[in-house]
């Protein structure tokens, strides 16, 4: 695993910042903030795809995200998995509720996929080690599956409808893709 | 382990990782992974997966956003909740986990993160309230303490500047005490300087051979001083008296003071017409009309 990734942030850190968070210590919040929050951003955005809803986005997720403190529990998963499906499902909410995508699916997926490509070039952080790996190892056609069960919410039936594959092509491509970034990982 | 093998490639744990179950799939999952090591590490590495593919598409939010959000968020947990805390707990088991069915019924969501009802309810709004009790305690006790400091030192200040008004009042006494003095001594040093004087030398008689004083006369101001520079002691309720000799006949300049006949300055006399010769007798206190011959202690001619 890298030294600088947030899911092998060292055990200890890590535990102690939930320490201190279940503990209501405010002053954690702002570490974790400059923690996690390029890559909770990131994702968010990613989702939203507008720079005034991702922070909208953010701060609400950071708010029930200390409320919901108390019910983490660290032998379920690590904090980082914890705290980005709450920005994740918060963020898919909000593309759900402005009926991001009405219409037919094949007009909205061009959408999506053409607006991530515009977003690209200025979101894009090529130094980060493991983009420039995803997208050496990753063959497009298992990353396009990622995406849009990632950061554009779908289902994995639905990916198959939008692509017109079986629905277990889907669920294999995405094993495969899984098994390609737990390589990266390690 | 065939079975386990196939429940693993079901893809039901990508689902479970990506939020698309129910919370009754997501507890079986649970359950799955409770009793399988295979079935708990391939969903952990699962989770591992999509947490490494999101940090990978990390983003610097935008400057300006941090201090905003930031100060957005901690103005909102610092505030007292008025959701009651069931409907804050319902509302955060919703974002972590509530099934998207709403949008796409297809597809309930359910969170790896797998937010627990708050067995603690009370807690996390609870533990907020005393901490800005505390807060404000601490704050109170601050106060109280700076309160004291400076009530003390606004004491110490309005005493210093009593001290300092009582000392100020000093220097203008002071100062007014040697203005007149500084007065006298130009007048004096006037007299000195001025040539329209004439010093007089009174030498003592035999009463008092070394006795020795000084007369300045003016003939034209008609104005005397007398400067003594040492006379005998007097015995009480005696008194040195000036006289001017005017052809033979005696005329009052005056007494000298005590400071004057112990020799500490000039002393303005009586304006004297004419005169031809100074003299000092010892006269009862006050003086007298006509002086007492036989107590002359100096006497001198211009």
């Amino acid at each position: 695993m890298s030294d600088t990734s947030l899911i092998s942030l060292p055990p200890a850190a890590e535990a102690d910042l939930v320490r201190r968070l279940q503990a209501r210590d405010e002053s954690a919040m702002t570490l974790f903030y400059d923690r996690y929050s390029a890559a909770l951003y990131g994702v968010i955005f990613r989702i939203v795809k507008a720079e005034d809803e991702a922070e909208d986005v953010l701060q609400e997720a950071l708010v029930k995200i200390w409320h919901a403190f108390a019910s983490y529990d660290a032998s379920k998963g690590r904090l980082f998995t914890w705290v980005l499906n709450i920005c994740r499902n918060l963020s898919i909410d909000k593309i759900r509720s402005r009926q991001h995508r009405v219409g037919s699916r094949t007009q909205g997926l061009d959408d999506s996929l053409t607006a991530q490509r515009q977003a690209a070039p200025t979101t894009f952080r090529p130094e980060h080690i493991g983009l420039q790996e995803i997208t050496q190892k990753l063959v497009p056609e298992q990353r396009q599956i990622i995406d849009l069960l990632y950061f554009e919410g779908f289902t994995q039936s639905e990916v198959a409808e939008e692509l017109n594959i079986p629905l277990g092509t889907v669920k294999t491509r995405a094993r495969t893709a899984i098994k390609v970034l737990s390589k990266l990982i390690r | 382990m065939e079975n386990i093998q196939d429940y693993i490639e079901s893809g039901i744990l990508e689902q479970y990782a990506l939020g698309e179950l129910s919370p009754a799939e997501q507890a079986a999952v649970e359950a799955e992974a409770a009793r399988h090591p295979e079935v708990r590490e391939e969903l952990a590495q699962v989770q591992q997966a999509f947490g490494f593919y999101a940090e990978a598409h990390s983003i610097t939010p935008p400057a300006g956003l941090r201090e905003r959000v930031l100060g957005h968020v901690m103005a909102q947990i610092a505030a007292p909740s008025v959701t009651p805390n069931a409907s804050l707990r319902a509302d955060v088991d919703a974002a972590a986990q509530a099934p998207r069915a709403t949008a796409v019924p297809a597809q309930p969501t359910a969170g790896e993160a797998t937010v627990r009802p708050f067995t603690p309810a009370a807690e996390a709004p609870a533990a907020s309230r005393s901490l800005w009790a505390m807060a404000a305690s601490v704050a109170l006790l601050l106060s109280l303490g700076v309160n004291a400091l400076l009530y003390s030192r606004w004491k110490d200040a309005s005493s210093e500047l009593v001290a300092m008004q009582s000392e100020q009042a000093r220097f203008a006494t002071t100062t007014q005490v040697v203005q007149r003095q500084l007065g006298e001594l130009r007048q004096e040093n006037q007299v000195l300087r001025n040539d329209e004087f004439k010093a007089v030398a009174l030498a003592g008689t035999k009463t008092a051979p070394t006795a020795h004083a000084r007369v300045l006369f003016n003939a034209a101001t008609h104005k005397v001083y007398v400067d003594v520079r040492s006379l005998p002691a007097l015995p009480a309720g005696k008194q040195y008296q000036l006289w001017a000799l005017d052809k033979g006949k005696p005329v009052d300049a005056g007494v000298l003071t005590a400071s004057t006949a112990s020799g500490q300055g000039l002393q303005p006399m009586k304006d004297i017409a004419s005169a031809q010769t100074f003299a000092m007798t010892v006269e009862p206190e006050g003086g007298s009309v006509n002086p007492t011959l036989s107590t002359m202690t100096v006497v001198g001619n211009i």
